[in-house]
Order: C-alpha cells, then sequence, then structure tokens
C-alpha cells in the first residue's frame, strides 16, 4: 500500500495553491490548531496563516499538536483527505519556521525546473 | 598553515548553528543574506564533517567554488569535488554518461538528500533505507556498516525519521541509489525548508556558470588577477570567474582575487595588499580579509598578517 502512496510525486503547496491541485495528492506542513472532538479531522495553519481541514479516514487515538506534515489529496471542498502525516516535533525550542517554509514553498514553484515534483527532466509541465 | 586551516573549518562549523538563529531578528534582510551564504557554509559543515568521518575520504574545501575550475580541465577525467543539494527527482533524471551523472547541465556526484526514512533494511554488512523527499517515489540509500568500528554509523534508524543523507549516486544495473557516508536524522526542521532553498539555488547558480563557461571568456580575464609564472595560471583564472557569483561585494571580490591570484606557497601578505590596492586603507583591507577568512574563503598561513585563498591546492 505504501508503494502506491509515496511512488507518485507529493508536490509542497501552501493553502493558495490548492485550487491547482484537486484530486491530486500533496504534502501540505501545517500548525494544528485543534483537532475536532470526533479525533477524525482537524485543522492546521499554514504559513499563509490560512486554515484548513485536513480530514482523516481513521479516528486519532492521541493528541496531536504543534508542526505536522500531511500527505493527502485534495478534496473539492477545500480539504484534505490525508493518507498518512509525520509529526516534526519541536524540541528544545527549535520551534519550525512556518512562514521561512512558505517562503520556501513559493521559491520552489517559482523554479520547477529546479525543483521538479517528477521523474521527467525539467517537469514544468507538472505545474 | 594546515593548523591554520583546521582553525577556519572549526571556526565555520561553531558558526554552523547560527543559520537558524535569525528568527528573532530582522528576517528579510537576514534571509536575503542567508541564502546567499548557505551554499558556502554548507560546503564547510559538509566538508568537514564528512571527511573527518571518513578518514580516507577528502574534500577540497574549495568545494563549491571549483566547477568553474574543473570546466577548464576537462580533458583529463577531473573529479568532481562539489556537494550538491539535490531533490530524489533530480538523482533519479540525472543522465548518464559513463561514470559521470548530469542533472540538466550540473554534473553531480556527491550529493545531499533530505527526507523521511520510509523502510529500513539491515543487513551484515550494510543497512538500506528508502529516503522519500514527496519529489517521486523514495530513494534507495546504502550505508555501509563498518565492522570494526561499531560506533554511531552502525544504529538504524527507524521508519518514519527524517534525515540528512550525504553521499554519492551511483548506477548498478540500471538503479539509481545513493551510496551514504552519513545519514543523519534532523534535529531542526527548518534544515527542510533550506535545503529546498538550496537545491534551487545551486542548480540555478551552477547551470549557469557551467552552461556560459563557454562564452564570456574575455570580459573576464581583464579581472584576472596578475599571476605568477607558476602552474596556477589556470585556477587563479577560474577562481576569477566564478567571484561574480558568490555574492560578495566589489570590495571584498578584489581582495579575494588578488588573494586567489598569488602563487606564493605562503600566500600574500597584508602589506602587498595595500599595495596592490592603494585605494582602500589598511583598516579596511583588514576587514575585508577577516570577513573573508570568517566565510571560510581564505585563511591565514605563517602568520595572521598572510593568507591563501581556500579555492587553491594546498
Amino acid at each position: 500500500m505504501s508503494d502506491i502512496i509515496f511512488g507518485v510525486p507529493r508536490p509542497r503547496i501552501n493553502s493558495s495553491m490548492m485550487s491547482r491541485y484537486i484530486n491530486k495528492v500533496v504534502c501540505f506542513v501545517g500548525r494544528v490548531e485543534r483537532v475536532h472532538p470526533t479525533g477524525t479531522a482537524f485543522a492546521v495553519t499554514d504559513g499563509e496563516g490560512q486554515h484548513v481541514l485536513v480530514e482523516l479516514n481513521f479516528s486519532l487515538d492521541e493528541e496531536l499538536s504543534g508542526v505536522v506534515e500531511v500527505i493527502g489529496t485534495v478534496s473539492y471542498r477545500g480539504t484534505i483527505m490525508a493518507i498518512t502525516f509525520q509529526w516534526l516535533p519541536e524540541e528544545n525550542g527549535n520551534n519550525f519556521n512556518l512562514e521561512l517554509y512558505n517562503e520556501a514553498v513559493k521559491f520552489i514553484h517559482r523554479f520547477p525546473e529546479h525543483y521538479p515534483f517528477n521523474m521527467a527532466a525539467g517537469g514544468s509541465d507538472f505545474f | 598553515m594546515r593548523a591554520a586551516l583546521n582553525r577556519a573549518r572549526a571556526r565555520a562549523l561553531q558558526e554552523g548553528p547560527d543559520l537558524f538563529a535569525f528568527r528573532s531578528r530582522r528576517r528579510c534582510c537576514r534571509f536575503q543574506t542567508w541564502i546567499r551564504d548557505a551554499r558556502s557554509r554548507e560546503m564547510w559543515n559538509q566538508g568537514y564533517n564528512e571527511s573527518s568521518m571518513t578518514g580516507g575520504y577528502t574534500q577540497s574545501p574549495g568545494g563549491f567554488a571549483s566547477p568553474s575550475l574543473s570546466q577548464g580541465e576537462k580533458k583529463g577525467r577531473s573529479r568532481v569535488s562539489q556537494i550538491i543539494p539535490c531533490t530524489v527527482s533530480q538523482l533519479m533524471s540525472a543522465t548518464q554518461s559513463d561514470e559521470a551523472f548530469k542533472v540538466g547541465e550540473v554534473e553531480v556526484s556527491q550529493v545531499t538528500l533530505i527526507g523521511i526514512i520510509r523502510n529500513t533494511d539491515k543487513s551484515m554488512t550494510n543497512i538500506q533505507y528508502k529516503v522519500d523527499d514527496m519529489t517521486c517515489a523514495p530513494m534507495d540509500v546504502k550505508q555501509w556498516v563498518d565492522t570494526e568500528e561499531p560506533s554511531v554509523d552502525g544504529s538504524v534508524l527507524p521508519p518514519g525519521t527524517y534525515v540528512k543523507v550525504s553521499g554519492n549516486l551511483r548506477s548498478f544495473q540500471n538503479h539509481r541509489s545513493v551510496v551514504a557516508f552519513s545519514v543523519k536524522p534532523l534535529d531542526d526542521f527548518d534544515q527542510i525548508t533550506s535545503h529546498m532553498l538550496e537545491v534551487v539555488q545551486a542548480h540555478r547558480g551552477l547551470g549557469k556558470l557551467q552552461t556560459s563557461a563557454g562564452f564570456g571568456t574575455s570580459e573576464h580575464t581583464s579581472s584576472a588577477p596578475p599571476r605568477g609564472p607558476s602552474g596556477a595560471a589556470d585556477s587563479s583564472y577560474a577562481g576569477a570567474r566564478d567571484v561574480a557569483n558568490n555574492g560578495l561585494s566589489a570590495t571584498q571580490n578584489q581582495v579575494l582575487s588578488l588573494i586567489r591570484g598569488c602563487p606564493d606557497p605562503q600566500g600574500i601578505g597584508l602589506h602587498d595588499l595595500k599595495a596592490r590596492l592603494s585605494n582602500l586603507s589598511m583598516v579596511a583591507i583588514k576587514q575585508v580579509v577577516e570577513f573573508l577568512s570568517n566565510e571560510g574563503h581564505i585563511f591565514s598561513t605563517i602568520d595572521e598578517d598572510h593568507y591563501k585563498s581556500t579555492d587553491c591546492d594546498l
């Protein structure tokens, strides 16, 4: 199963790029704001300061806070249907700089030929 | 001389963690400088760590600055000495001729990757990781286990760990992999951000440098420093060429060119610099020299008044 998910490119995007990636698998980094009481969804804020809802097809069995890197599909409703997510622990006061990450995301999208999210040389077609 | 170089390296290493200390300061301004400096810092940290870790492996301290140099000496099979930050997608789509890989115009051999370990497989002699940076399918990363010295390298990192990989790109029976000399867990996730920026910066900068290498020889000749009768001709010339891309000020470049151009084994003295740069005061020259030394471009030799460029062979 994991090979299917991880075998495809998952472009790193921010909330303002989501409309261009509907039905596509993306990588989205944000800070968890609150978890839905059912444990099947949580809201994150990205480096643009926008709230995005992340929906899960399973229920969280423990608390979740801090920065997460979500891999999932962008839905028509503007939410992310998570396939998996990775918690980025902030230890020793090493707070992850989401704003800077957001700048880098915008930066790599300006130069898709130098940060391709596919295997073809050049890679600009993907965007 | 070696002691001085080690001192410079130690200084560069100490400054490494400072890279991300700018959050609290004025971000925009630092951000610019940081993008500019990231490449040289990266080169220092990498060069130092890895050469010390693997013993026999020596990294030219010139690292990132040398592609233009190898360009000029292509006849003999020159070993690529720079470490290029890459995405997995770039490594998988790199073109191969003989032993050399190219991403666009940039020759890649030693690379760094940042990604999550998706799979771990340990055998007696090596550890195989699948490292995923989201740009395409995970990359096979192989790390040989030194049975003689079961130190840090022997420990296996579990899936789900974000790591920075440094190693060589290999191809065996059409299968690409990276043979790693270091697989380190990230302790600061801002490294994900910096790696993204470094990838673009390295491939943009080096791509331009290498495609334009055929032209523009004459425009650079004028800026080449006066050089001695030794064999340093090629390197001082090549040094002058990449000067335009290194993000230094005009004055800093001028001083660096002079230091690079000096064929003397003990380097150039401050008084010689002053004599060549009559428009600059001694204080200004000393400031520039100190800056260049802190940034790792030059190092002091016989005393604190003589400097040599880290780009030259020792």
